[in-house]
């Protein structure tokens, strides 16, 4: 038996959202088992099963970087700041 | 993200901060174990009152409520299976263990399972009260649970959970607008059902309760209680019904019910295995167990068409 992680997009949202797992032998039998186990009152129009073994997944600290840097945001609180000190100042 | 805890100290700050823990997280051990044994008893709840719902179906009066408690069943049977796959994730049972453990009476679900349901009336009260009993349970454990993947699949329980207790509430309501005799019918369904379904919250809580320190539990077993207590009263006394609190009272200053002094015993002997109906429970779950094996061996490995066989399979044992 093999472990799936089973993902479900709901007609009219964008984005597949993970909603849980379970096991089962072959590919055919997981979307099975998904469909009775989280689909059962139509909870969403489109399933992926995934095996877990098969889902790539980033090490510890790989997207840590990112949490720090500033320069990809803009603060638009600052750009207002900004534009009222210009609308007020003389010419 | 990346992230590991130093010190106890440093753990229980991330959760006080609203922190979510995650399956691969380093979580220390005591929190990994607590939150294990709490979601494998709800695990084994579910399944023990699926398979009671089962026992149901054949009896359940008419079509439309026949449909109602067949698809309630594969519902509590689905629950046992989500969170059996959560708490398998925790690495300290698998899902067969867990089984195995239940089985052979070593591990714990809800007190109300190890009565017997002995008419239709319980069945109906069953619905309402302990349906109702453990929603609000669940209902306080999600709201600020600390252990994200429980968390999640508990939204989703608790969507299908309130369907059941809106059954069970039409149910009882047909009951109440019913004749003198289905009326006194439910009414000793009550009599034998109000306390367990109250005792399923607990006694008070401890002080020193980790669930409630590691934010796996959001509120005290008092309070819930209680609320499960404001609520039902007033209501069956509404539909006529007399609540078996012999020292009940209500409070004019707080305008609350009291429902009097609680015999925690009955509890504690359910914990122990020692319900009244405990034995033949566990004893019909573990022959279910060994007579639906041929339905696993025929979805295990072996038997399906290999139509991608030759992938590395990791057997979690016949489940």
């Amino acid at each position: 038996m093999r472990v799936y992680e089973v993902f479900v997009k709901k007609d009219g949202r964008n984005e597949f959202r993970h909603v849980g797992a379970l096991e089962a032998a072959t590919d055919e039998l997981a979307l099975v088992l998904a469909r009775e186990a989280y689909l059962r009152r139509a909870e969403g129009d489109r399933l992926w099963v995934v095996r877990r073994d098969h889902v790539v997944a980033a090490a510890g600290d790989f997207v840590d970087p990112n949490a720090d840097k500033p320069h990809r945001h803009h603060d638009g609180a600052a750009v207002a700041a900004r534009r009222m000190a210009a609308r007020q100042s003389p010419g | 993200m990346a992230r590991s805890w130093a010190t106890m100290e440093d753990f229980e700050a991330f959760l006080d901060d609203g922190g979510l823990v995650e399956a691969d997280d380093p979580m220390p051990d005591a929190y990994r174990q607590a939150v294990f044994a709490f979601i494998e008893m709800h695990a084994n709840s579910e399944l023990m009152g699926g398979l009671t719902e089962r026992d149901w179906i054949p009896k359940t009066p008419g079509l439309r409520h026949k449909m109602a408690v067949l698809a309630k069943t594969q519902d509590e049977i689905g629950h046992g299976h989500l969170l059996y796959m959560v708490a398998a994730d925790l690495g300290v049972k698998t899902r067969v263990e867990m089984l195995e453990d239940l089985f052979a009476g070593r591990s714990r679900f809800h007190n109300v399972f190890h009565y017997r349901a002995v008419t239709w009336g319980d069945q109906v009260a069953i619905a309402f009260l302990v349906d109702a009993a453990a929603l609000i349970s669940q209902q306080a454990v999600f709201k600020n649970c600390s252990y994200g993947p429980y968390k999640r699949i508990l939204r989703r329980i608790i969507a299908e959970e309130g369907f059941h207790m809106r059954l069970g509430e039409d149910r009882m309501l047909r009951i109440a607008e019913g004749t003198d005799r289905q009326r006194l019918m439910f009414q000793e369904s009550l009599n034998r059902w109000f306390w367990p379904a109250l005792q399923l919250f607990g006694p008070d809580s401890e002080s020193d309760d980790v669930l409630l320190r590691w934010h796996i539990k959001s509120e005290r077993n008092e309070v819930l209680r209680d609320r499960w207590v404001q609520k039902f009263v007033p209501m069956l006394q509404s539909y006529g019904f007399t609540v078996p609190a012999p020292d009940m009272r209500w409070d004019a200053v707080r305008h609350r019910w009291d429902v009097g002094p609680i015999d925690w015993e009955p509890l504690k002997r359910t914990l122990a295995q020692g319900g009244p109906d405990s034995s033949r429970r566990i004893r019909e779950a573990a022959d279910n167990w060994s007579r639906t094996a041929w339905v696993r061996a025929a979805l295990s490995h072996n038997n399906v068409a290999a139509n991608d066989a030759g992938n590395g399979s990791t057997s979690a044992g016949g489940s």
